[in-house]
């Protein structure tokens, strides 16, 4: 067997393998696929004794001497951007190790770390409300839910936005999201009478609904990764009650304790 | 009250997909890919659940695999990451409203429905989490095989040279 030929030395390969792991795990990739990339990556340039260990909030990187280096990092905020996922993958496929340049490549990873998601705030509300929309619809809903539920998850979305620079916690933006579904909702029934409260909340609702999040915790799960199943789980689990909790607490104040937000006589 | 009229579902889930799409920040050549998968995989659902009223977690379950399959033949054909078509081609089959129905009816005190109600939606996600994880698994398996074989071609070739 040839011995392997590093191209760059130990240290270079732990920080681009670590910022690489850094990118996916902001970007909301799976701990198996983040997993897999660091290790390719360590291994195309014949690092092969590397071991990684990621969860959604921290990644270690290292091997099992006591004496070379290994690496951490912290990772606070996670969003969901699939562009960086693919801008990566596409990364570690083209990687041709001759022609690898450290500096490049490392600018490239903190370009991906800082740069804008490719659709701005409206389009992304726009798009919230398109969704709610056809969600409604596909649950059933006829052309009033339709609107309603444009209406309401397009504005339940662009006050989320708005609160983007206070750095909530993600708790209290959920039941904020929750609380203002409600609200808008209530006042779409009040308006047309042929709205359906159920599906306007249900098609406005599908958007901040962590489904996707506890199915890729049940990934992570099947995968092995049980601190990461778990704690993508009880994340998901966690946006559920706050989601809830807001809605009910909007519900509860028009119709038990009779708070009249809308006074039409309704 | 779920839209049975097939081409009219079939559109709509081709929007909400392509939005989610837009909101999770897809690459825009990926978008139209994503609605179409993820309206194929609705479809497959409704109508296994709704027509022909199989029981919902193996409805679940097909439409992951549907979903899974055309998205990794979307990575083989048109070269987009395997995640990008799946996360958005799964959404308007995840089982976010009942886990939503479920902790509305905890938070009323309802707890057995409310207990009844997530446990049915785990049990979905769980469907979907093992449709994608086989197909998955399947493709890598196949992949690696075809890697270790050609290596040993590879070094079969070295050997008779040197």
């Amino acid at each position: 067997m040839t011995a392997d030929k590093h191209y760059i030395t130990r240290e270079q390969a732990l920080n681009v393998a670590l910022n690489i792991g850094k990118v996916l795990l902001k970007s909301g990739a799976e701990t198996s696929r983040v997993e897999d990339t660091i290790m390719r990556f360590c291994r195309t340039f014949g690092y092969h004794d590397i071991n990684v260990f990621a969860t959604p909030t921290m990644i270690i990187i290292g091997d099992e001497t006591a004496v070379n280096a290994s690496l951490m990092c912290r990772i606070r905020y996670r969003s969901n951007n699939l562009s960086n996922v693919k801008a990566i993958n596409d990364f570690s496929y083209n990687i041709d190790p001759p022609n690898f340049n450290y500096d490049e490549a490392m600018a490239f990873l903190r370009y991906l770390l800082q740069k804008c998601p490719p659709y701005g705030k409206w389009t992304v509300c726009l798009a919230s409300a398109i969704c709610s929309a056809a969600f409604a619809s596909m649950l059933g809903g006829n052309s009033h839910d339709f609107v309603a539920a444009f209406v309401t998850g397009g504005l339940a979305m662009t006050l989320l936005r708005q609160f983007d620079g206070y750095s909530l916690s993600a708790f209290w933006e959920n039941a904020l999201a929750g609380a203002a579904i409600g609200v808008l909702a209530i006042m779409c029934c009040a308006v047309s009478v042929q709205c359906t409260r159920m599906n306007i909340i249900v098609g406005s609702l599908m958007p901040f609904l962590p489904g996707l999040a506890f199915t890729n915790g049940l990934r992570d799960y099947l995968s092995g990764d049980l601190i990461s199943g778990n704690s993508r789980i009880a994340e998901a689990l966690l946006f559920a009650v706050s989601i809830a909790f807001g809605l009910a607490l909007t519900l509860l104040l028009w119709y038990r304790w009779g708070w009249d937000l809308w006074p039409m006589g309704k | 009250m779920i839209l049975l009229n097939y081409p009219e579902a079939f559109a709509f889930a081709v929007l909400s997909a392509m939005a989610f799409a837009v909101i999770f920040q897809a690459p825009k050549n990926a978008l139209p890919v994503c609605g179409v998968v993820g309206a194929v995989g609705w479809l497959v659902y409704i109508h296994l659940s709704q027509t022909l009223g199989v029981d919902s977690f193996y409805a679940n379950l097909a439409a992951s695999l549907a979903v899974s399959l055309l998205s990794e033949i979307n990575a083989r054909l048109w070269h987009h990451p395997v995640t990008v078509v799946v996360i958005p081609g799964l959404f308007p089959i995840v089982p976010g409203l009942a886990m939503y129905k479920g902790m509305t009816q905890i938070i009323e005190k309802n707890y057995d429905l409310g207990m009844s109600l997530l446990l049915q939606a785990g049990m979905d996600a769980s469907a979907i989490a093992l449709g994608v994880m086989a197909v998955g698994s399947l493709f890598r398996a196949v992949k690696l095989r075809q890697e270790r074989a050609g290596l040993k071609r590879l070094a079969k070739e070295r050997e008779e040279q040197s």
